[in-house]
């Protein structure tokens, strides 16, 4: 069963295209990295599938539900308000750039979605709430603000944000492109523990080597399409598309 | 950090217990130098029988009980010649000296200049505060998605920052019955207090226009993407954020409308700034600015201080 599904999603920016029909699903239990080069579409692409960026046509299915379908820029089939909300929160979403809320602690960052969007109660979000700080491993950075903790660790405390709507689904925006190098491990670790633990995960990436040892598939994507895809053994070691034997060429060798 | 936030309020130092030592020492003097003044009549008794002789239409006198000390001053109007007797802490002593005139005439200028200041103050306060709260919406308005809500608010800030504050106060007073007599607004300071709350309104929400847009935008992406409506992303998210930021613009206007408070002089209102020139007027003298200067900066000073109060408080998690 495919948690999201996408069909013939073109997404321009003036008259720039940045997406153009893609078609793409992530299966139940299923970790898929998209790789490419920059200006590719993969951010706008994720991006498109929560709405943070609105789609000109195409059709979403979250859940094997109509989540949206657009035509001419213009919505064809609408669905309820609830449903929206209910299909939305489906994915959780961790940004390069973190966007913790600086004027909270990390309990309350983690906390405030539960009890403003779901309605929990704050006994029950803050129990959820350990258990998830717990799970990226900072326990004891609780009732720090974000300003006093590293990137890596704002990182982890996005993830633990997300992770707190309890979604079915992981959406990952380049989430190590921010850090320091040396901060990149920590968060990825984190997230390979996640994709152990089950989740489902979408995973924009720049980290070969994430994708190699983690994905199930990986999803080559150039000039606003998917180029390539497959299983990370044959994409990485036998790429057929000259596009990503290229680019390839190029991320490897820099290892 | 944490601890700063409990610890704005009680942190019981040193300096808390000093100053509780003080408040204590100067409120027992208070209560004392009150308690043993002698009455006003035992003061009014010592001014010269040849002043009181000349009573009648020739003769000014003035009283004043104020609190700790209770002053008479009598003029004969013919020779200008001024007695003024001060009774405090069960003396009283007559003011003679060429030093202590000055600031025997400051004391009697004060219930006047309070009470200048205290409409300065109310307007200022008054007004700011409704302002700050329709400046809310105007924000909101002006940045809103909606063309309907965007013009009206775009008008009304285009409007009111574009036009003197005090032709506003002219067109609400002395305008508007001109319309129609039903229209007249008898009370002057409800006519001063809604065009500046009317003014204010305008500024501030471009002050805050702009305190919300520098809030990056990835915090809306975040709210979104948590589920928040966007009512809950402002009033939980971007409003208490940019607070921080917005805090010296808004205690710069808070300063900015205490001054300009001194224009509803023109409609007669007698604030800190027209009681000033009534008594300069009518006494001849320039001396009366220097109390009237340093009420305006004692009142500045203290809005500084609450202001400085809380943007440290709104800014413990930076």
């Amino acid at each position: 069963m495919s948690l999201i599904r996408t069909e013939k999603v073109c997404k321009s920016f003036g008259s720039l295209r940045v997406l153009k029909n893609v078609d793409m699903h992530v299966d139940e239990g299923e970790v898929v990295c998209i790789i490419g080069p920059s200006g590719a579409g993969k951010s706008t692409f994720l991006r498109s599938l929560n709405q943070l960026e609105t789609i000109n046509s195409g059709k979403i299915f979250i859940d094997e539900e109509l989540f949206l379908h657009r035509e001419h820029n213009a919505t064809v089939e609408k669905i309820s308000p609830e449903k929206y909300k209910s299909l939305l929160l489906e994915m959780g979403m961790v940004f390069q750039s973190f966007n913790l809320f600086p004027h909270k602690t990390v309990l309350q960052n983690v906390t405030l979605a539960p009890i403003n969007v779901k309605k929990v109660s704050k006994a029950d979000a803050e129990k959820k709430a350990h258990e998830v700080i717990n799970m990226v491993g900072l326990g004891d950075k609780i009732n720090q603000y974000p300003s006093q903790l590293s990137g890596g660790q704002q990182q982890r405390v996005a993830i633990a944000r997300a992770l707190a709507m309890e979604p079915k689904i992981m959406l990952f925006d380049e989430p190590t492109s921010a850090l320091d190098p040396e901060l990149v491990g920590e968060v990825l670790g984190v997230m390979k523990k996640l994709a152990e633990s089950g989740m489902t995960m979408l995973v924009v990436t720049h980290e070969m080597a994430f994708a190699r040892d983690v994905a199930d598939r990986v999803l080559f994507m150039a000039d606003g399409g998917i180029a390539e895809e497959g299983s990370p053994d044959v994409l990485f070691k036998n790429p057929k598309n000259p596009r990503t034997q290229q680019f390839l060429a190029r991320v490897l060798n820099r290892d | 950090m944490l601890k700063k936030i409990k610890g704005w309020f009680y942190p019981v130092t040193k300096k808390l217990i000093i100053i509780l030592a003080v408040v204590a020492v100067v409120l027992s003097s208070v209560i004392i130098l009150a308690a043993t003044k002698p009455s006003i009549n035992t003061v009014d008794s010592r001014i010269s029988t040849e002043l009181k002789e000349s009573s009648g239409k020739m003769y000014a006198q003035a009283t004043l009980d104020f609190g700790i000390f209770n002053a008479v001053r009598g003029q004969n109007v013919k020779n200008g010649k001024t007695e003024t007797y001060i009774g405090i802490a069960g003396d009283t002593k007559k003011v003679d000296d060429i030093w202590a005139e000055p600031f025997a005439d400051i004391v009697f200028w004060m219930p006047q200049l309070l009470d200048g200041a205290g409409t300065t103050i109310k307007l200022t306060i008054t007004s700011v505060t409704v302002g700050i709260f329709l400046s809310i919406f105007l924000a909101l308005g002006k940045i809103s998605k909606f063309a309907v809500l965007r013009w009206p608010c775009s008008a009304y800030i285009f409007f009111f920052r574009g036009t003197p504050l005090l032709m506003q106060l002219f067109f609400i007073y002395f305008g508007l019955p001109l319309i129609n007599p039903a229209m007249a607004i008898q009370d002057r300071f409800l006519a001063a207090f809604i065009a500046f709350t009317l003014n204010t309104a305008a500024y501030v929400a471009e002050i805050i226009r702009a305190g919300i847009q520098s809030i990056s935008k990835g915090q809306f992406e975040a709210s979104k993407a948590l589920g928040l409506s966007y009512a809950q992303t402002m009033s939980i998210i971007i409003i208490p954020q940019s607070i921080r930021r917005l805090l010296p613009p808004v205690a710069n206007e808070f300063i900015m409308v205490l001054k300009d408070a001194s224009l509803v002089s023109m409609i007669a209102l007698s604030d800190l700034t027209h009681a000033t020139r009534t008594i300069s007027n009518s006494s001849s003298t320039v001396l009366v600015y220097i109390p009237a200067m340093i009420i305006y900066l004692i009142i500045t000073a203290v809005f500084n201080y609450i202001f400085n109060k809380l943007e440290k408080r709104f800014s413990v998690y930076e």
